[in-house]
């Protein structure tokens, strides 16, 4: 891009606002179709644009003058109007125009201005807006009778919004940017722009998605019926003015065909790489997450740093003038809270043995080491504090747990009856022996008896199964003894099954009886 | 039978219920000093996040990469024989100067990541400068340099400034030590753990403090203290923040002191602890902590028989005072009223008789004297004794360590 040498000129030095406000001048005047202005128009059209400083005639033909030389005004002699008098005639015989040129660099001027003053957004309306479009002239194209005209105005409006959203996206994207780099400053205003920041993004990336899918379903709809065709009807109905220097349909097409690009590669780029709006949306959470953190940090700092650091100041002050010794300790464990519980570590064997009504001076008082008392000292177990040992209290366990397993084996051992027998028929048991039995028993029953009529249950370790029947009528009570007592009971056919033992046999008989002992 | 599954709520149990003794102990607790704590607390943060949640309204806070976990003790503090110590032999509490330092100290590091001793006093003599309030700091004085350094050993101890050169004890000798810092701005900041800042509290700034300060130093205790989740002091409150205030201060109060009398509590938190929710509350939370209940007439206390959660042991023989304490106790005990602090200085003086190896600070004209108000000082730390107006009278709890009648006369021998 090369810019045409001083067409920015009347910019900078000491004059640049009255070249501006005269530049401006004429832009006003040019939107109401006045082209040329002479020497008091200018005058009256500069108080217009809000040029109010007093400007005599030499300086107003000066700045007219450099502006001309900058090749940004054209001057022309006007001969078709009646000059009464001389001065008249000097006055309004030189009518000053806008150069092309020098409506670029007005025009330049005036975007430069609007980029500075704008903020950047994104506007899911500006997506709607392309979405509506682009289905519209999905319609349009699928149907003849559409005057062209229409779809050259939709075709336009299209491209609008594609440049609006390019344009906001520009923007905010280097807004963003900035707001991501720019720490400090006022952090107040700072805070509110960021949370505002992040919410703004949060309400644009939801439904982005959805929102691009749409538009890239319409893309491909539109590409079905045709671009060229399209264009070529936007052609006919944009109804080019002729120009001179060839032919304008060529370079206007052109023109199209590259924004159609622009809109591809925005939502479906034809190479099948990430579209931008995709980008936009990672660029857009990024920057939530950063700003959060960025939030946080001063959120952060303002709630505490500032006023941690004030608040220990303050307690400094209050130490210094702090009344009594006693007060300083006092405010210390308040503020900082960092003192140790205290507690005493003696206590009774069993503290529950004493009933929480009685006073303390009648309960019975801790056993404090008699050593403690006598010689100034504490044995030394007491004095490494009654740590228990676990080592032993497991090994114990455990000891206690592998003697109650034999035992249980043992039992059951003694129990495995190596196939059905009568209950009557274990005479003589231990006692221990007579507690399993009566625990399989009593497991057996439990269970609902089977067709058969016969009981059968295992053990919860799965490992022994008692099968149990109902002893017939009129067979006798099942008594068995033990060292401790007499049992009587049913006398029911009983089979019992170790891991160890195996078999099976036939059914006995008894009826329903009590323990003794 | 106990299987696996068993002895891992086992092991769950007694670890929650160290953890949070541990915590009692040291609500600060470091990494770097005590890698086993550190490691317990984090392993059970949650469990023992929840009960001081619910028993006593604090948080926990664990920072598993930064290395700390920070339990906030708010209350409003009623014992002053809990002091910050020096990190020195004797362990001497801090005094007015090492305090005031302390949190000037504190106020600059919060600046700078990262400085140096000597640039620290600098800033410290800079800001005392500044504030009419505060005493000028002068480093050319050997007593300052030394308050100095404790208070930086203090927060050096507690993990808020790291010495990555150098040591801080070299600025005792000259100004000139060199001494590299990092600070731990976060960990400074929670080391406040009262709700509310003290520069929030309204006290007229300028020359006011001297006067201000210290007529309503009660009142801007309770202040700093002010949750606001409890509702406002002076206005009605609900049933719901009523009920959970009575709950966490009255066990704000147990699992803190050594003893809860009944008369130390007010009525209605008397009622909440005699009410069988209460009681239920009491035997649940002091099972959980792995603490021993011992409920009487006149008052509760939790007991740690480990001795984990506790900043000392009595009775106890690491040290002639709690020797003595013990003894005298038994004389205060059996009295019929209250004893004059005349009557135990004979006492002492007989115990030193009897002790003659008993420490050099206590022989010489001065001994009795100190040894009594040291013995007195251990007693009060425990709740066991009341002194006013030069006379001590035992509190109920005092009765437990009566000597007992069967084992009274069993004098062992001793070499």
């Amino acid at each position: 891009m090369r810019v045409p040498p001083e067409m920015f000129r009347f910019t900078t030095g000491e004059r640049a606002e009255l070249y501006v406000a005269i530049l401006h001048a004429f832009g006003e005047a040019n939107e109401r179709l006045e082209t040329a202005l002479g020497l008091d128009d200018v005058r009256a059209r500069l108080r217009s644009v809000g040029w109010l400083d007093p400007l005599d005639d030499k300086d107003l033909t000066e700045a007219l003058g450099s502006l001309r030389d900058w090749r940004l005004l054209d001057v022309t002699q006007n001969h078709a109007e009646n000059y009464r008098t001389a001065d008249e005639y000097e006055r309004r015989n030189l009518q000053y125009s806008l150069t092309k040129r020098g409506e670029a660099a007005l025009a330049g001027v005036v975007h430069a201005m609007g980029v500075l003053a704008s903020t950047g957004a994104l506007q899911t309306a500006v997506l709607d807006a392309i979405a509506d479009r682009l289905g519209e002239l999905v319609a349009q194209l699928g149907d003849p009778g559409v005057p062209d005209r229409r779809v050259f105005g939709t075709l336009v409006e299209l491209e609008g919004h594609l440049e609006a959203l390019r344009g906001n996206t520009k923007q905010f994207n280097g807004e963003l940017q900035r707001l991501l780099r720019a720490e400090g400053a006022d952090q107040e205003t700072f805070h509110e722009v960021k949370s505002a920041t992040v919410a703004y993004l949060q309400e644009f990336t939801t439904n982005l998605e959805q929102r691009a899918h749409a538009i890239a379903n319409r893309v491909e709809l539109v590409e079905d019926r045709g671009v060229a065709l399209l264009h070529h009807r936007a052609l006919v109905g944009a109804e080019l003015p002729p120009t001179s220097g060839g032919d304008p349909a060529v370079a206007w097409l052109e023109l199209r065909r590259a924004r159609w690009e622009g809109l591809r590669a925005w939502f479906l780029p034809t190479d099948g790489g990430t579209p931008r709006v995709q980008q936009l949306f990672v660029v857009a959470r990024r920057a939530i997450i950063a700003l959060l953190q960025v939030l946080d940090r001063i959120t952060e700092s303002r709630r505490r740093s500032t006023s941690a650091a004030g608040d220990f100041r303050e307690l400094a002050r209050w130490f210094a003038v702090a009344p009594t010794e006693e007060d300083l300790h006092l405010l210390w464990s308040t503020a900082f809270g960092l003192g140790s519980a205290r507690h005493a570590h003696l206590a009774h064997p069993d503290p529950e043995l004493v009933v929480s009504s009685a006073r303390w001076v009648d309960a019975p008082p801790v056993e404090v080491s008699a050593l403690l008392r006598s010689a100034g000292r504490t044995e030394r177990f007491s004095r490494t504090g009654r740590v228990r040992d676990v080592a032993a209290v497991k090994a114990a366990r455990a000891e206690s747990a592998r003697a109650e397993r034999a035992a249980l084996k043992a039992a059951w051992d003694r129990l495995d009856t190596g196939g059905g027998m009568r209950l009557s028929q274990f005479g003589r048991l231990d006692h221990e022996v007579l507690e399993r039995l009566l625990d399989l028993l009593g497991r057996a029953l439990a269970v609902v008896p089977d067709r058969h009529g016969v009981h059968r249950a295992t053990t919860g370790d799965g490992r022994v199964e008692v099968l149990l029947r109902p002893p017939e009528a009129h067979r006798e009570q099942a008594v068995l003894r033990t060292p401790r007592g007499v049992f009587t009971g049913p006398d029911y056919d009983i089979e019992i099954r170790t891991p160890g033992g195996r078999a099976a046999r036939r059914p006995w008989r008894a009826a329903e009886g009590a323990a003794t002992g | 039978m106990s299987n696996l599954a068993n002895q891992l709520v086992i092991a769950e149990r007694e670890e929650v219920a160290r953890a949070i003794r541990l915590l009692l102990a040291t609500p600060l607790i470091g990494a770097g000093a005590t890698p086993e704590a550190f490691d317990l607390v984090r392993r059970r943060r949650e469990p023992v996040g929840k009960w001081f949640d619910y028993y006593c309204g604090w948080s926990l806070v664990v920072e598993p990469r930064l290395g700390y976990a920070r339990l906030a003790k708010v209350r409003v503090a009623t014992d002053p024989t809990r002091p910050a110590r020096r990190h020195r032999t004797g362990r001497a509490p801090f005094d007015r100067r090492r305090y005031t330092l302390l949190c000037v100290v504190a106020a600059e590091l919060l600046g700078v990541p990262v400085t140096t001793v000597g640039l620290l006093a600098d800033r410290v003599v800079r800001a005392s400068a500044a504030d009419p309030v505060l005493p000028p700091f002068d480093t050319s004085s050997r007593a300052e340099r030394m308050a100095f350094v404790d208070a930086l050993r203090l927060l050096e101890s507690l993990g808020a400034v790291d010495v990555v050169d150098g040591a801080t004890e070299s600025f005792v000798d000259s100004t000139d030590a060199k001494v590299l810092y990092r600070v731990d701005a976060t960990l400074l900041m929670r080391l406040l753990a009262a709700p509310v800042g003290a520069s929030q509290v309204a006290v007229t700034p300028g020359r006011s403090h001297t006067d201000e300060v210290p007529l309503r130093f009660t009142e801007l205790l309770t202040r700093l203290s002010r949750e606001r989740r409890y509702g406002d002091a002076d206005e009605p409150v609900s049933e719901v923040q009523r009920n959970l205030w009575l709950r966490h201060s009255v066990f704000r109060k147990l699992v803190d002191d050594p003893v809860v009398h009944r008369d130390d509590l007010t009525p209605a938190e008397r009622a909440y602890l005699e009410s069988p929710t209460g009681g239920q509350l009491l035997r649940r939370a002091a099972d959980q902590a792995g603490l021993l209940v011992e409920e009487r007439a006149e008052g509760v206390m939790l007991i740690d028989p480990d001795g984990v959660a506790t900043d000392s042991r009595f009775p106890d023989d690491s040290g002639n005072a709690k020797v003595a304490a013990l003894l005298l106790l038994d004389v205060i005990t059996s009295a019929p009223g209250p004893v004059a602090v005349e009557q135990l200085r004979a006492e002492a003086d007989a115990l030193l008789g009897r002790f003659p190896k008993w420490a050099k600070g206590y022989r010489g004209e001065d001994g009795a004297r100190r040894l009594v108000v040291d013995a007195l000082d251990v007693l009060r730390a425990f709740g066991l004794v009341r002194l006013d107006s030069g006379v001590v009278r035992a509190r109920p709890a005092a009765a437990r360590y009566a000597v007992t009648r069967t084992s009274a006369d069993d004098v062992e021998d001793e070499s």
